[in-house]
């Protein structure tokens, strides 16, 4: 039956999530683009440290590699886009296997330690590149080329970031649904016995925060697009850990519960900012203590009473 | 023995942590098919010897020997991988995963599907996943826990934690299998469960190498034990000669008087 339905389901959720786009106006769009580049990043965050078990603050900086990577090999250095495309790709694939290296020794405060040492190290280099990555003020003013004859314009770029979620998602589900998915979630709760089991763990974590950072390159990339825009204080720390707070309000190692978390965290400060201005910060805070203390499983834990997951 | 050549063959081994002697110059052969006990009293080596056979602890001087090639110095995931596995004293689930899924990690080294390979979806991955659980299972019926196959392993006690235990080694095919303790805090029922569990294991021609503190338990069972005291081997034979060996005799009445947990010694 799945065999058969599965397809079916996940044309009907890009169909859907496509069409939104064509029914709204400049604002809802804009909204809604970052919104999804949010879902994407921390659908790839969510199985990084709530499938892996890597408590790593380095997710928005793969993502600033990725948009600045593309958009400074296409427009800066004039390589046609998809070659730029690729090249971006595989330099947020190279560096994430550079920085796994060393840092999948460390764990938990360490690698937390190690990776906002490398977040602050890209904000740094992006900040101070020259001409080359514009500075602080960023690069503007370069537009998404036609690609095989299309224009890209419009509510059809939302379908582009749409798709963008939608490959995260089902490369994700994937890896999860799998023995690389197992052996994440084994180091995770006990990475004495995984390596008993047989499973190299170095290995393993190396390839988890490889291919999540890569993922997080490839949301970047649909970022740079949104506005035409690329700036710093994007990918920053405040996000990295807002991002945090998304997956653990969600439901830790949650899937659903990453979407959730993000469209609830993303969407609130439109309602609260309205009535208590920037106290919806304190929302948030006080929001994650309740899920930490009362509900481990999140968000996701309550919409599908599974028994209570261990937090990472 | 059942077998000419030993499996495992354990060499002038000897381990210290700092100036702790834990295990000094140790040596004994553990054959395919066999049930090998080991037993001393507290604080005699033997879970640091089962580190060193795992590779969690490297020895300081001595061999390791695994159908005649050296596996000392290996990692723990190679050592796995060259089909040894292991339970621990203390019940280390996944605990974030149901009962199968545990023992599915246990069968990791058999699933020969790349990264690549699940990434693209491809056939053989679906067909070795699509085994693996159905061996998974029957490993957990084998041990007696198919009732409880999707259950969280939160909610096992901890007698069926032991049993999930020795399930998740066996998944891996393993041609050696160390068990710490298996019986430890195990009803009567799950006892007589698990006996015939390592019987059935040793006779599928699986190497048992077993820690035990319960000798009811385990003097019917084992068909030689190793008797440790201070890191050193003070005796080995069949339960008849250790029991009556003057030298165990006095460790164990050393430690508690009754000897080993009240039994008459020459019983």
């Amino acid at each position: 039956m799945s065999r058969l339905l599965t397809p079916v389901l996940w044309l009907v959720g890009i169909v859907a999530a496509s069409a939104l786009a064509f029914s709204m106006g400049g604002y809802a769009t804009d909204v809604y683009r970052k919104l999804l580049i949010w879902v994407a990043l921390a659908l790839s965050y969510n199985f990084l440290f709530g499938i892996a078990g890597q408590v790593a603050f380095s997710h928005f900086a793969f993502a600033g590699v990725g948009g600045y990577a593309a958009v400074i090999f296409a427009h800066k250095l004039g390589i046609p886009f998809p070659i730029a495309f690729v090249l971006a790709i595989m330099l947020c694939a190279t560096l994430a296997f550079v920085v796994a290296l060393p840092s999948t020794r460390l764990e938990g405060f360490y690698l937390a330690l190690a990776t906002l040492a490398f977040s602050q190290l890209v904000l740094v280099v992006i900040n101070e590149g020259g001409t080359l990555t514009g500075g602080t003020g960023g690069i503007a003013n370069y537009r998404l080329p036609p690609l095989l004859g299309f224009d890209i314009r419009g509510p059809w770029y939302t379908v582009v970031l749409v798709l963008i979620v939608a490959f995260t998602l089902w490369v994700l589900l994937r890896m999860d649904r799998s023995s690389f998915g197992r052996a994440c979630r084994a180091i995770r709760d006990n990475a004495v016995a995984a390596a008993a089991m047989g499973i190299d763990v170095r290995r393993v974590k190396v390839m988890a925060f490889t291919l999540t950072s890569t993922l997080a390159g490839l949301a970047g990339i649909g970022y740079a697009y949104i506005d035409n825009v690329i700036n710093p204080p994007v990918f920053g720390l405040d996000n990295a850990f807002l991002l945090l707070f998304m997956i653990i309000v969600g439901g830790t190692g949650s899937h659903l519960g990453a979407i959730v978390g993000t469209v609830l965290l993303y969407l609130a400060p439109f309602v609260l900012e309205p009535i208590v201005g920037h106290g919806f910060l304190v929302v948030f805070g006080i929001l994650v203590v309740l899920a930490i203390l009362f509900q481990p499983a999140g968000l996701a834990g309550l919409l599908t009473r599974s028994p209570a997951r261990q937090p990472a | 023995m059942s077998a000419a050549s030993p499996l495992i063959a354990v060499s002038g081994v000897t381990k210290r942590f700092g100036g702790l002697t834990a295990v000094e110059d140790l040596a004994f052969d553990l054959f395919p098919g066999e049930i090998l006990g080991l037993i001393g009293p507290n604080g005699a080596g033997k879970t640091t010897m089962f580190n060193l056979i795992a590779g969690v602890h490297q020895p300081n001087s001595g061999a390791i020997l695994l159908d005649g090639a050296r596996i000392d110095g290996m990692a723990p995931h190679r050592i796995a991988e060259h089909g040894v596995m292991r339970t621990f004293q203390h019940n280390m689930p996944f605990a974030g995963m149901p009962l199968i899924d545990n023992v599915l990690v246990g069968r990791h080294t058999r699933l020969r599907g790349t990264l690549i390979d699940i990434l693209l979806g491809r056939r053989r991955v679906r067909e070795e996943e699509a085994s693996a659980r159905q061996k998974a299972a029957e490993l957990i019926a084998f041990v007696g826990l198919d009732q409880r196959a999707n259950d969280d392993v939160a909610t096992l006690s901890f007698g069926e934690g032991r049993l999930l235990e020795v399930a998740r080694a066996l998944a891996g095919e393993p041609r050696a299998i160390l068990l710490d303790e298996p019986a430890a805090g195990l009803t009567a029922a799950e006892t007589i469960r698990l006996a015939a569990v390592i019987r059935d294991i040793a006779a599928r021609g699986i190497a048992v190498l077993l820690i035990e503190h319960d000798m009811h338990f385990l003097l019917p069972l084992a068909q030689r034990i190793v008797v440790l005291n201070f890191g050193r081997k003070i005796a080995q034979g069949t339960a008849g000669d250790v029991t009556r060996d003057p030298a165990v005799v006095a460790a164990y009445l050393g430690e508690a008087a009754g000897g080993f947990g009240g039994r008459n010694l020459n019983a």
